[in-house]
């Protein structure tokens, strides 16, 4: 805690945080935009419900305002790192079904996963400073893609980039928490500070 | 023993007098006065096409030792249309409340349920302590994807009828107006004025859920609105107002990245700072005023769009950045 606690290090995580949060902004908007370019391209209804896809890490939390920073932060790294490999996927899969057919959807599938790569990173900077680093990620090859029709997998990449779009919404909530003052890496921020 | 009967608006009603025979001699009246023998079938009280101004207490008395036989409040209304449903987030991360209505009355006692589901769990909407017709929910998860289905059934004697909405989270976010706006002149700046709010009370966390803010004014002689989004602070200058009018202006608030922007906020009214005293140039100011209503020059429609680096519009700019240093300031002391 003491390291975390020093006022250059408090100086820093914000900074990380503020950054952070814009890049989480302008990751949400491009995911935004992503999903009105998938859904007409992948010829999809925008008003089709998913049902909660298998493997895709969920935005839904309960007791959110409990949670520790240190707990925001592994969240974050595990959604975002799950998203990598997704994305990868789809990236994979599109070139596969389109080839170069659809450049702009390629390019904005390419673009999201860079950033969320770079967010990820980003994260593990943050965990870094919390004086405690970031879980190492598992270097073996991810799980293949489950074997779904073109219909099964347009829905399944509906359904990861609509939980993206949540994640980084929750992203920015959870830096802008861990950007407040005196909020300690293990300790959960109550609703209103009392100096 | 008393009695309560609900009927329709039209509906042709049939009053027996409690168990007396159909050739039983007996008299009725409604709300103390009698009914004339024409209404009457036997015993029976016959009333056709019955109408609101029917309602009312019924008895009947046996003809000859007027006991009291029979006596009924007959409560004439109609079954619910279907009820209007709204439901919002002005408290979030807290929770929603909705609220409804219904678009004719009944004129009879009508019942409500409401229920919400979220997913596959049922939500518990406690009732509002001053409002009848609303209820709070409290969120149990943030960020959920899985939409919200609420659906409230209202009932009464003659009927039921229900209405069903489904949103999403975000979509139901939209803060209380701005409150406490002031705006006042800028002494010795003839084309200023300085406004400042606070953040809606029924806002929970505004540090964790900023706001962001749109302000409009304009002079009252003017129909043309002139527009300001402000992504960070509780005030802002203005300073292209013309010089010595009355403007009136109003700030409205949204989350800083979900929801719909609120109603805007109670109107304030306030005129630049000018040269002379007030009372030694009332002449010339209606004068002044006059003329300037029948000048035919309309001022451009700007939106100005307030970011911490972008600054539009000269003028404008020496503020902005002072703002900006300002609000810069702030912010590191606030580590």
């Amino acid at each position: 805690m003491a390291a975390a606690d020093s006022p250059s290090s408090a100086l820093r995580r914000r900074d990380l945080c503020s950054r952070g949060i814009r890049l989480a902004g302008k990751m949400r908007s491009d995911v935004v935009d992503l999903l009105d370019t998938y859904v007409e391209r992948q010829g999809l209804d925008a008003s089709l419900s998913v049902a909660a896809v298998e493997g895709v890490p969920t935005a839904a939390v309960e007791r959110w305002d409990e949670q520790t920073g240190t707990q925001r932060l592994l969240e974050n790294l595990a959604a975002y790192r799950a998203f990598r490999v997704l994305l990868a996927q789809m990236l994979e899969e599109q070139r596969e079904q389109l080839g170069e057919a659809d450049a702009p959807l390629g390019r904005a599938l390419a673009s999201v996963l860079l950033q969320v790569s770079a967010f990820a990173y980003h994260l593990e900077e943050l965990l870094r400073l919390e004086s405690r680093g970031p879980p190492s990620e598992e270097r073996a090859a991810p799980p293949p893609a489950p074997h779904l029709g073109l219909f099964e997998r347009k829905l399944r990449g509906l359904g990861v980039l609509r939980e993206l779009a949540q994640w980084a919404v929750r992203s920015v909530r959870d830096l802008r928490q861990l950007a407040k003052p005196g909020t300690g890496s293990s300790s959960a921020p109550g609703p209103a500070e009392s100096p | 023993e008393s009695h309560t009967q609900y009927e329709r608006v039209g509906a042709d009603v049939t009053m027996k007098c409690g168990s007396m025979d159909w050739d039983a001699a007996v008299t009725w009246t409604a709300n103390g006065t009698d009914i004339d023998e024409s209404h009457l079938n036997g015993s029976y009280l016959i009333l056709k096409n019955v109408d609101l101004t029917q309602s009312g207490q019924y008895s009947c008395y046996e003809g000859s030792s007027w006991h009291l036989k029979y006596q009924t409040s007959l409560r004439v209304g109609t079954p619910p249309k279907e009820p209007v449903l709204m439901c919002r987030s002005n408290n979030y991360p807290k929770g929603f409340y909705c609220s409804w209505h219904l678009p004719t009355p009944t004129y009879i006692p009508n019942s409500f349920n409401i229920s919400v589901i979220h997913g596959t769990s049922e939500m518990v909407c406690e009732k509002d302590v001053f409002l009848k017709n609303r209820c709070h929910i409290r969120y149990l998860q943030l960020f959920s994807t899985v939409k919200y289905k609420v659906t409230l059934t209202v009932t009464n004697a003659l009927g039921k009828n229900s209405t069903t909405l489904t949103f999403d989270e975000f979509a139901i976010v939209k803060p209380d107006p701005p409150e406490s706006v002031v705006a006042k002149p800028v002494p010795n700046n003839p084309r200023r004025l300085e406004v400042s709010w606070q953040n809606p009370s029924s806002w929970p966390d505004p540090e964790s859920f900023p706001l962001k803010f749109f302000l409009r004014y304009r002079p009252l002689i003017l129909d043309q609105w002139q527009h300001v989004e402000l992504s960070d602070g509780t005030s802002h200058t203005i300073t292209d107002a013309y010089a010595g009018k009355e403007y009136i202006i109003q700030v409205a608030a949204k989350d800083n990245d979900i929801g719909t922007w609120s109603d805007w906020s109670v109107a304030v009214h306030a005129t630049p700072w000018t040269e002379e005293p007030k009372h030694l140039t009332t002449e010339a100011q209606v004068t002044e005023t006059t003329s300037a209503s029948t000048s035919s020059f309309m001022p451009p429609p700007t939106t100005k769009i307030y970011d911490k680096g972008a600054v539009v519009g000269s003028g404008a700019v020496a503020v902005c950045w002072t703002a900006g240093l300002v609000l810069a300031a702030y912010g590191v002391l606030f580590i």
